[in-house]
Parts: C-alpha cells; sequence; structure tokens
C-alpha cells in the first residue's frame, strides 16, 4: 500500500497531464491548472520548511561533535536567524518599514539592505570566478591532441575573436563566419543532442508514469 | 651528460606546463583591470539577430507593448542588466507602452533598479506631462508572484488577474495603461532577459498556446543553445552576452540621436568591451603556449 | 443646397465589406473571430466593433482597432449565446457602417486539432516503447554499448576507499520535475549501495528541498538494501540553499575542506558547472559528470575525467541495475531516434526532389 498509492496518483496525474495537453475544453483545463499551480505552490512552501530544518540540523551536529571548520557553522547558523528576522520584522525598504527600528546610524535594517549589499556582490563575485576557471581549464586541457581537438581549437579561435570587436578589425568577414559557426555546424550538433536528449526525457516521463522507474520512491531499480 | 639526464631535467617548456594555476590567475586579474581603468574606446557593429530584435521593437504596430520579464539573478547581473535599460531606453524613446515582470525573486530588485535608471534619465529632460515616463501610465512594473506555470498560462487569459496589485502595490486593474494591456494579445513582443533555461519555458507556454512574440537576452555560454530558435523564427531577435548588449546599446544610441536625444547617455556594455578583448586574447595566448609547450615536451620525450 | 448634397456624396467613406464572425476552433470557449475586408478609402482611420447578441434590441461598443486591421477576436462571448456583429469605419470627419455579419456561437473544443502531429508521434513512441519493454520481458539480455563514464564509477569509489576518503554526490540544481534530476537520483541509488557496502562515507549536499526529501530516502534505503542501515546518518545527506552561486561556494568549500577522492557532477547545471569542476580537479580528485545540458557539457568534458553526455544520463539507471525492463526502455530510445533520423532524412530528401522539379518547370 504504501507503494501503490504514490503510484497510482503518478499514474492518474501523468496521463491526466498528457489529455489536458490535447484537450482545450474548460473542464480539463480547469483541474490541470488547480494541479499545476496551486497544489505546487503548497508543496513548495512545506519544502521548504523541511530544506530549513535540514542545514539547521546538519550544523548543528557538525557544531556539537567539534567536526572540522566547525566555526563556519556558527557563521551559517547566525546568517540565516539574523536573514530571517530582518526578512520577517525588518521590513522591504525605507519607504516600506517593518516592526523593528529601521536604522542604527546609517545602517538600516531592511532585506533591500542585504540583498544590494550582500548577495549581490557575493553573487556577482562567485560568478566572476568563472573567468580565472575557464582561463585555467583552457591552458590545462586545450590541447592539439588529434585531428578532432585541432578542428575544436581552430573554431574555438574564430569564435573568441568574433565576439569581441578586434575580429572585425583581423578581417570584415570573421564576425560573421563566427556566427555561422555557431549558427549552422554548431546549431546541427545541438540538435542532434536535443532530439536524444527529449527522447530521454519522453522515455524516463513515461517509465516514471508508468512505475517501471521507482528509484525516486526511495526503492532504486525497476519492476 | 647522457640523453636520459638531459630529458630529465624540466626545462622551461615542462615547467611551464605545471604552472601553478595562480599566475594564470594574476595574469587574468590584470588584463581585466588595466583596460577598465585605462579603457580604449571599442564600438562593436550590430550582427543580425540584434539587429532583428531593434527592428522589430522599433517596427511594431503603434499601440503594442514591450513586456520585459526580469528572469535571472544578481550574478549575472554584469552581462545583463545593461540590455533591460537599453530595452528600456528604446522603449520609452519610440513611445512604446512597457510592462516589466520578474519570474524569479531576486530579479525584482534589478528590474526596479532599471526603472528607476532610465525613468529619471527621462523625466531630467522632459519639458511636457507627454515627454515624461509616468508610472502606470508609460510603464507598469507587475513584480513577482510563483509558481512560474501561473505566469505563463495566466497572462494568456488575463495579466491583472496574474498580478492583481504592482510591484508599488497600486492595484492593477486600477492603472490607466492596463486598459490596452490586458493579454498577449496586446503585446507586440515579450523579451525574456534569462541566464537560465526560462526562455524555452517562454515558447514551451506563451508562444505555442498564445502565440505571443518572443526575444530573448541571454548570457553569452548560452547563446549557442538558443540559436535553433532564433533561426526557426520562435525569437523574433536574440541579445548574446555583454557583446550583444553592447550591440543594443548602439543601435538605440543611433535611434535616440535620430529622436534629438542625444543626452550623453552611458552605456555599461560597451564599457566592457575593451576588458572583454583583452581578456579573450589572453586566454588564446594560454592557450598557445600551452600547444607549444605540449609539442615541444612530446618531441623531446620521443 | 443642392452643391451641399453633391459635395456631401463625393465625400462618403464606404463602408467594410464581408463582416464574417465565427468560433474560433481548438480553445475552451468564449472567442469568436471576426473579420471584414477594408473600407478602399484612405481617409480611414480606424475601425469600431459591436455586437448585438440574439434577443437584445442594443449593440454594444467592443473595441477599437486601427486601420489596417482586418481581424478582431472578441473574447467575451458566452458560449452557447448567438452573436452578430457590425464593423463601422471612422475617418475624422464622418463613419460608415457594415452590414451585419451571420450569427456566430462560441464553444469550447474537446480536441486540439493542432495538435495532431504531436498525438501521432506520441501514439507511434509509446507503440516503440511498450514493444521493446514486452521485448524485454522474453530476452533478458538486450544490448546496449559501453558507456565509458559509468564503466569506471566502481574504479572512482574503489579510489575513494583505498585512500579513505569520501565521495561527493552532487545531483544537480534542478527541481524534482526536472528529468535530469530524477535519473541522477537513480544513479545516486547505485553509487550509495556501493558506498554502504565498501565502507566510503559519503557527502550529498542539495539545493532543493524536495531533492533533499527524496534524496535521503533514496539513500537511507540504499544503505538497508546493501546491509549496512547502521552506517547511514543524517548528515549524509543535506539541505544547503537555493541559491545558485550560493551553492557552489558551498560546494567547492566541502571540496576544498573534505577533499572528496572522488567527485560525482550529475545531473542539471548551470553557469557555476566550470566553478564546481575546475575546484574538484585542482583537488586532485577523480570526476564523472553527466548531464543533459548541452551548454555545459564543454565545461565538463575539459575538467573532469569521465562526461555521460546527454541521454547516456538517461541510459544510467538501466546501465547500472540492468534491469531488463529499463534495459528495454532504453532500446526503445534508440529505435525512436533511428525513426525519426530517418524521417528527417526522407523529408530531406523530399524537399531536395521538390525544390528541383519547381525550378526545372519554371
Amino acid at each position: 500500500m504504501q507503494r501503490k498509492l504514490p503510484l497510482t496518483i503518478v499514474l492518474l496525474t501523468g496521463i491526466f497531464g498528457a489529455v489536458a495537453f490535447f484537450v482545450p475544453h474548460g473542464a480539463i483545463r480547469s483541474v490541470d491548472s488547480v494541479f499545476r499551480n496551486d497544489v505546487q505552490r503548497i508543496i513548495a512552501a512545506f519544502s521548504l520548511v523541511l530544506g530549513v530544518g535540514s542545514i539547521v540540523q546538519h550544523h548543528l551536529i557538525k557544531i556539537q561533535r567539534k567536526a572540522t571548520f566547525w566555526q563556519y557553522s556558527w557563521i551559517t547558523l547566525i546568517g540565516l536567524l539574523l536573514t530571517a528576522i530582518i526578512g520577517v520584522f525588518g521590513g522591504i525598504d525605507p519607504n516600506r518599514p517593518g516592526i523593528l527600528p529601521t536604522h542604527i546610524g546609517s545602517f538600516s535594517f531592511h532585506i533591500q539592505t542585504i540583498y544590494s549589499n550582500m548577495m549581490v556582490p557575493l553573487a556577482a563575485t562567485m560568478f566572476s570566478l568563472l573567468a580565472f576557471f575557464m582561463s585555467s581549464a583552457a591552458y590545462r586541457a586545450f590541447r592539439a591532441r588529434n585531428l578532432e581537438a585541432t578542428l575544436l581549437l581552430a573554431a574555438a579561435f574564430i569564435l573568441m575573436l568574433g565576439a569581441v570587436p578586434l575580429g572585425r578589425t583581423i578581417h570584415r568577414e570573421l564576425p560573421a563566419f563566427a556566427e555561422w559557426i555557431l549558427a549552422v555546424p554548431n546549431t546541427a550538433s545541438k540538435r542532434g543532442i536535443l532530439f536524444g536528449v527529449e527522447l530521454g526525457v519522453f522515455a524516463t516521463s513515461l517509465k516514471i508514469v508508468l512505475g517501471i522507474e521507482r528509484g525516486w520512491l526511495g526503492g532504486g531499480g525497476g519492476k | 651528460m647522457t640523453p636520459q639526464d638531459s630529458a630529465a631535467r624540466p626545462n622551461l617548456w615542462t615547467r611551464l606546463q605545471a604552472i601553478d594555476r595562480r599566475w594564470i590567475y594574476l595574469v587574468i586579474w590584470i588584463v581585466v583591470m588595466v583596460p577598465l581603468l585605462f579603457p580604449f574606446p571599442i564600438k562593436p557593429k550590430p550582427t543580425t539577430p540584434v539587429e532583428k530584435l531593434f527592428s522589430y521593437i522599433d517596427t511594431m504596430p503603434a499601440g503594442k507593448a514591450l513586456v520585459i520579464s526580469v528572469d535571472f539573478t544578481p550574478d549575472t547581473r554584469a552581462e545583463l542588466q545593461p540590455m533591460i535599460v537599453a530595452l528600456l531606453r528604446h522603449a520609452f524613446a519610440t513611445g512604446r507602452p512597457v510592462g516589466v515582470l520578474a519570474m524569479a525573486v531576486y530579479g525584482l530588485g534589478l528590474g526596479e533598479e532599471a526603472l528607476s535608471q532610465v525613468t529619471a534619465e527621462f523625466n531630467a529632460h522632459a519639458t511636457t506631462h507627454e515627454d515624461s515616463v509616468i508610472n502606470g501610465e508609460d510603464y507598469v512594473f507587475w513584480g513577482w508572484t510563483t509558481p512560474p506555470l501561473t505566469v505563463l498560462l495566466g497572462m494568456g487569459e488575463r495579466i491583472a488577474n496574474v498580478f492583481p496589485v504592482d510591484y508599488y502595490g497600486a492595484r492593477t486593474e486600477s492603472l490607466p495603461i492596463m486598459r490596452d494591456l490586458r493579454n498577449y494579445d496586446d503585446v507586440g513582443v515579450l523579451v525574456t532577459v534569462a541566464a537560465s533555461a526560462m526562455p524555452r519555458s517562454w515558447i514551451v507556454y506563451g508562444q505555442t498556446q498564445f502565440g505571443v512574440h518572443l526575444g530573448c537576452g541571454i548570457t553569452a555560454v548560452s547563446a549557442a543553445d538558443f540559436y535553433p530558435y532564433v533561426n526557426s523564427g520562435q525569437f523574433v531577435g536574440m541579445l548574446a552576452g555583454m557583446k550583444g548588449a553592447a550591440e543594443y546599446e548602439q543601435l538605440v544610441m543611433e535611434r535616440m540621436a535620430k529622436n534629438k536625444m542625444d543626452w550623453g547617455l552611458r552605456n555599461r556594455g560597451t564599457e566592457a568591451m575593451s576588458s572583454q578583448t583583452s581578456a579573450h586574447l589572453a586566454i588564446m595566448a594560454f592557450i598557445i603556449i600551452g600547444n607549444i609547450g605540449y609539442f615541444a615536451t612530446r618531441r623531446r620525450k620521443s | 443646397m443642392l452643391s451641399c448634397l453633391v459635395a456631401l456624396l463625393l465625400c462618403s467613406i464606404s463602408p467594410p465589406g464581408n463582416v464574417a464572425a465565427r468560433d474560433v476552433p481548438n480553445d475552451e470557449g468564449g472567442n469568436i473571430s471576426v473579420t471584414w475586408t477594408r473600407s478602399p478609402d484612405t481617409s480611414v482611420t480606424s475601425y469600431r466593433l459591436l455586437r448585438q447578441s440574439e434577443g437584445a434590441g442594443e449593440w454594444e461598443t467592443l473595441g477599437f482597432v486601427g486601420r489596417l486591421a482586418t481581424q478582431y477576436t472578441d473574447d467575451a462571448a458566452a458560449n452557447g449565446r448567438r452573436y452578430q456583429y457590425r464593423v463601422i469605419a471612422a475617418s475624422p470627419v464622418e463613419t460608415a457602417e457594415s452590414e451585419p455579419s451571420e450569427f456566430a456561437v462560441a464553444s469550447a473544443q474537446w480536441y486540439d486539432t493542432d495538435t495532431l502531429p504531436a498525438l501521432v508521434g506520441t501514439a507511434i513512441l509509446v507503440f516503440v516503447f511498450l514493444y521493446f519493454i514486452n521485448r524485454a520481458k522474453r530476452d533478458r539480455n538486450l544490448f546496449i554499448r559501453r558507456i565509458s563514464g559509468l564503466d569506471h564509477v566502481e574504479e572512482a569509489l574503489g579510489r575513494a576507499t583505498e585512500m579513505g576518503r569520501p565521495t561527493l554526490y552532487v545531483p544537480g540544481l534542478s527541481s524534482i520535475a526536472d528529468v535530469a534530476t530524477i535519473a541522477s537520483l537513480n544513479i545516486l541509488g547505485e553509487v550509495a549501495k556501493r558506498t554502504a557496502k565498501y565502507g566510503t562515507p559519503l557527502i550529498v549536499p542539495n539545493t532543493d528541498p524536495i531533492v533533499y526529501t527524496v534524496a535521503r530516502e533514496i539513500v537511507k534505503e540504499s544503505y538497508t538494501s546493501a546491509g549496512r542501515p547502521d552506517a547511514f546518518t543524517q548528515d549524509i545527506v543535506f539541505f544547503v540553499t537555493d541559491q545558485q552561486f550560493a551553492y557552489a561556494a558551498a560546494v567547492d568549500g566541502i571540496m576544498t575542506r573534505e577533499k572528496p577522492a572522488t567527485n560525482f557532477l550529475i545531473g542539471m547545471f548551470f553557469a557555476e558547472s566550470l566553478i564546481l569542476a575546475e575546484t574538484g580537479a585542482a583537488t586532485g580528485a577523480i570526476q564523472i559528470a553527466g548531464t543533459d545540458a548541452v551548454a555545459q557539457l564543454p565545461f565538463f568534458i575539459t575538467a573532469c575525467d569521465y562526461t555521460l553526455i546527454g541521454e547516456e544520463l538517461y541510459a544510467a539507471s538501466a546501465y547500472l541495475s540492468r534491469e531488463p525492463l529499463l534495459l528495454g526502455a532504453t532500446k526503445a530510445q534508440d529505435y525512436s531516434k533511428a525513426i525519426i533520423v530517418g524521417l528527417i532524412l526522407l523529408a530531406t530528401l523530399l524537399a531536395l526532389v521538390a525544390n528541383v522539379s519547381v525550378n526545372r518547370f519554371l
């Protein structure tokens, strides 16, 4: 029963979702809309509670056991708590204050403050790491070991030059050629991979709906 | 000294092959920072996908709105924010009504920032009410709601139902702009600016089911993914990465100059082109040096 | 007076013609499409649409469209009620009203005929799928080609066990609704069985709360089925954050602090893929990656030792478990792709022939 019920729900909702694609009638679409919108919203809200519980438990265990670098766990938990308090009680921005006093001197207790002064720079910093990692990966791995690797290198050079205004200075048609490489051979190979991926999605979805693939249930394997 | 000894002793090329990563990081830091401090002017020539999007917005039927969906988070802001600013400038300079929404909650701050910047630019030069850009009359910022499917499908029926209240707390239905911006039928083009697979969702739900015209602004690394959709016409045009943003900024500046709006505005996408060029050249140099070292050490071993 | 009358006659604009109304097909009702031919007069600036429902005396204005328009959709029609429409051409000085259209009724359809190609395609693929599932029940040794990344899973886990260092498994950054995540979780089940058997520590950080709960159940079940339920602890699988780069920072921190010997990066990834893969390479771990995100594949191929490309990820659960039904489904995928390739070649040939024939004719 523990397995039969979720498998039955998956089968019925899976078939209904597929039918709703082909049937425009309001009777079907309105039920489909309830599943996609309202039910999803409720599940997402509750699952966030589970997630926060997990991260708190994980770091509390680390602090209790004084595991390696347990001090960082304190920083994580304090940051989580402070952000939650400021988010719930501190207001959104200076025009929409909350219950907490909104500032001490020039420092303001708003979620917008945390967002603009911490989230934005931190996220941008992480993303900018890509520039450094891309260079070290390119230096380490881009070798003309064989014909395919050499062709790849040549295409990479043309595209890099075509992506900057300097490319046009070298040859008028270089940016257009770079665009052709992206638009024709690259698109063709990507379409080929996409066909395979979408077929894989179709097959995996069908396996899940029919109950052949049951790994997601926590049991593993198929029947 | 035997031949084996000379082969075993590391030379410049073997040392270069095993160089510490941090030297590479240092070189990259220098080639990106120096052009920012001492920029050299680079104005990119617009490519076809950018020109297509520009001319589509430029020649939209009068009264049709430009809708911008801010579907990215702050980490890709450097690449994508200039696109939103350029699109807003284009719309306001040509008198198009504008709707802005966010499909990522962290996009709210970015959308608000872009709107504040561009409306301040236009209102600083406005002399009459008609010249001004007014919230609720010339543009509306609907904000964010979840889940995404509600937005994608609900906007096809009635936008005011999806966003009953705008970002600033006003009832959406009471805004004058919403009289002629009811659903996708009143949208000339919806441009999704994203760093994820969100543009595909707009095609699957918005375009396939409701026929809304779409454009996209995406990070350079994702551009290759979306060329098939531009080729097939599912996107009317595309802005790819910072270069795409810089190209669009050039076209918008030319349009504004034609409309006698030569205000000397800053274009962040264009400003970054010098750093991007230097970084690309540095990476190409690394690849060349790496390959010379590879062939030199290979020959030495054999 | 006579001259005024003549002037009036000479200045009058022509009304729009051929006003027709019909139900918009393939929808849930409530929509009627009104079409007309434009007035030939260039002084017309706009058209006004009027509607009258049967039995009502008055005509109500629906809206205005520009002078180039020839179509308008009335999206506020009640299903089952009969309506007729008029179109009024307006110039700056006068208007001209068309004849009323025939009555039209909005109705909801039960089948969207535009989706017929999708329905036919779905039916063919489902048939192929069911055929191979049935065949797999009889023939339990269906052949699947070698997938290098999956062949080295045992070796990679063995390396971690010998070095006494943990194994890191990143199930991607997407939600449980993404099929790549489900495929990744299936592989996680197999990997967890092996780490339980060898006694290798396992670390599974998650970015989605629902994926976290499913992954925890899968790992727990795997440890139980490997006969090591005691070895499962709550901090093997944990939630980190739903923010992309915060998650990347957390995983990078785990890689540099815990120094896992083996990293599995399997699922849906976005811009953080190279950050994860390059940090893992810098720590000297053996890395097996797998994703269907085509944009991230080049980064994984560059920085990782083995990469599962696209649909190899979906074949992984069948490959590792060798379950006959899963193998049958994988064969069905392959044959479906062959059918699509055949159709593309046929369509290309037909287009070529049609093009050549037309040119010869011209």
